[in-house]
């Protein structure tokens, strides 16, 4: 028995066997053709379009942000340059595998020479357009095929490997490459599998068939474990499985307290697949989507936008928040000059940096949001604000972009308009904003932060941040009695301890984690809301 | 038939833009290049386009050669100038 260590991505537990995949198609470049020139470029070509035809069914598969990776390796593989560099390396008497890998090959490098790191990430796109074509030359697909139910092991999955994936057969993910916010982690988390990635070695130690156990939650490898180790985690299985199946139950049961309060269970989204999965667990809407998670690739137009949240909001048929793109010193995006920064937790980010590059930023995601509005439930919600000022401002350029869109003939209708509450002054000073919005949402992860000044990246200081502390708890209670509607859609929305205080503080919309929305309807129907309140005063007055 | 244009979109010719160029300049017949400094590159190759590394503001010579290469420079010269989103 031996255990490996790497980065949880994804919770769970999964126990089966090891399928192993391993990076393949080594390509001898210097391989001489044995036929005529003019057979070799007909392969060439027709490879070309089968490895076209093989991406175009796998983007109608995928949608979303994963179909728009895929859109521009498919421009790559129809490129007239490629072919025809091909065929002229074929012609001085290279193999059609050793002529595209030359070429694709000599591209990237002069991708990956540009000053420009953007364009110097697309040589990663050229050479899988030529592993593409020469997988198709041999007559084998890079796709990886799953016909029985295994624990993948790999050195990274690209998005183009997981979209075919059976997912009733794929236990588990484990990975050697890869962090916890990364595209593995979020597909993973969105199919409900657990997943630790960043495990240096996997694949030098872990064989084909081995027997693993795959614990998402402390980010550990087990290979082929012993007796007492594998009943320890047949043990868990059967508890989360059985926790599983009562709650499926509340899972088509709408939010309730014991004696029929409605607080409405919402999920927290960043991509189509969460929003697959809100819906499958039986969330009643979606009070977060992170917009900012469709910035990979820097900030897609207008359009782009339009049809990202167009599908998300169809998949959903149900009340969607979308949250205005949360970016800043720490998240940095493609395309966009944001300088490095001292604080990035207290500088340029958020409504701040939006309003400060309106049509960069601001007005392309307005105006999707604004046109995906006229055919379904969508709401603003502002991220990082501190006073009114700056939601009269948000206001002012909806109104703009409004105008602008009837003007162009575009279908567009006006929504409600809420903020996060996240910074203390937005907190104690709530009742100034009533008029100017609608909703509020308290994001609980930097409420703590910026109210304890605790930096929740600093293991050294993290735990001073109590999230049910009473400064908490006050702020909270604060914000309920502004007049506004009050949502939580921090983490503490999906505590267990939490949820009756929140409720009992007067919170009527709560969340949270896909998966997590069966287990807090189960809490909420297990108190009457007297006894919240009665919780919720007791906690204050200590 | 050629011109000098100074690129409008924010990112240069990336990925994106540099698509929306390329899909436009495949629905001509004339032979579309384009220039910067010494580097030419075909229109209708994503790979040569961005091989260019051109940004915003650089300036870069559009050239058009065939039957329809006025209605070429009548579309692709407004795409290269705006911000090609």
């Amino acid at each position: 028995m031996k255990v490996l260590h790497g980065i949880p991505a994804s919770p769970g537990i999964a126990i089966g066997s090891a399928q192993t995949i391993h990076p393949v198609l080594s390509v001898d470049v210097t391989a001489q053709r044995s036929v005529d020139e003019a057979v070799e470029m007909t392969r060439l070509a027709q490879a070309i379009q089968q490895a076209i035809a093989r991406l175009d069914a796998l983007r109608m598969a995928a949608g979303g942000s994963t179909a728009d990776i895929l859109e521009a390796q498919r421009e790559m593989l129809d490129d007239p340059e490629l072919k025809e560099g091909a065929d002229a390396q074929i012609a001085t008497g290279f193999t059609a595998e050793a002529a595209i890998t030359r070429v694709a090959a000599s591209y990237a490098e002069q991708l990956a020479s540009l000053p420009d790191p953007y364009l110097a990430a697309r040589a990663e796109d050229v050479r899988e357009a030529g592993r593409r074509i020469v997988a198709e030359l041999r007559g084998i697909s890079l796709e990886i095929r799953l016909d029985h139910a295994a624990i993948l092991v790999a050195q990274d999955l690209a998005p183009a490997e997981t979209v075919g994936l059976n997912p009733a057969y794929l236990q588990a993910v484990v990975t050697e490459t890869g962090s916890a916010t990364g595209h593995l982690a979020i597909v993973a988390q969105g199919l409900g599998i657990p997943a630790v990635v960043g495990v240096t070695g996997a694949l030098a130690q872990i064989d084909e068939g081995t027997t693993l156990i795959v614990d998402g939650e402390r980010g550990m490898v087990t290979v082929a474990p012993d007796e007492v180790s594998r009943s320890e985690a047949e043990t868990r299985l059967a508890t989360a499985q059985r926790d599983r199946r009562e709650l499926e139950v509340y899972r088509d049961r709408p939010g309730m307290t014991a004696d029929g309060v409605r607080v409405e269970v919402f999920a927290n989204i960043g991509s189509l697949a969460e929003a697959h999965k809100a819906v499958e667990m039986g969330a009643e809407g979606v009070g977060l989507f992170r917009t900012e998670f469709i910035t990979a690739h820097g900030i897609p137009s207008e359009e782009e936008q339009y049809a990202i949240y167009k599908e998300v909001a169809a998949t959903l048929q149900r009340p969607l928040i979308v949250r205005t793109f949360d970016i800043g010193g720490d998240k940095p995006v493609q395309g966009l000059d944001i300088p490095a920064e001292a604080n990035p937790f207290l500088g340029w980010r958020g409504i701040r940096l939006a309003l400060d590059r309106p049509e960069e930023v601001f007005l392309p995601q307005i105006r999707a949001f604004l046109r995906v509005a006229a055919s379904y439930d969508l709401r603003i919600m502002l991220p990082m604000v501190t006073v009114p000022q700056e939601v009269e401002a948000t206001r002012v350029l909806i109104d703009s972009a409004l105008q602008d869109l009837e003007r162009e003939g575009k279908l567009a209708r006006r929504v409600p308009l809420g903020i996060m509450v996240e910074t203390p002054a937005a907190a104690v000073t709530l009742d100034q904003f009533r008029g100017l919005i609608d909703f509020a949402s308290i994001g609980t992860n930097d409420l703590i932060q910026y109210t304890y000044a605790v930096d929740r990246t600093n293991v050294r200081v993290r735990e001073r941040a109590k999230p049910l502390g009473t400064a908490i708890l006050r702020l909270i209670e604060q914000v309920c009695r502004a007049g506004v509607p009050v949502a939580v859609c921090g983490q503490l929305a999906g505590d267990a301890d939490a949820v009756p205080l929140l409720v009992g503080l007067g919170v009527r919309e709560l969340s949270v984690a896909p998966a997590r929305v069966p287990a807090v309807k189960r809490v909420l129907s297990g108190m009457t809301l007297a006894d919240m309140q009665a919780r919720a005063q007791q906690r204050l007055a200590v | 038939m050629e011109r000098t244009v100074t690129l409008g979109s924010k990112s240069g010719l990336h990925a994106r833009p540099a698509g929306v160029f390329v899909q436009h300049a495949k629905g001509f017949q004339s032979q579309i290049t384009l220039a910067k400094n010494d580097k030419t590159a075909n229109g209708k190759s994503i790979l040569s386009v961005l091989t260019l590394g051109a940004e915003q503001g650089d300036q870069v010579v559009l050239i058009a050669n065939g039957d329809d290469a006025q209605s070429a420079m009548n579309e692709l010269v407004p795409l290269l100038e705006g911000d090609l989103g």
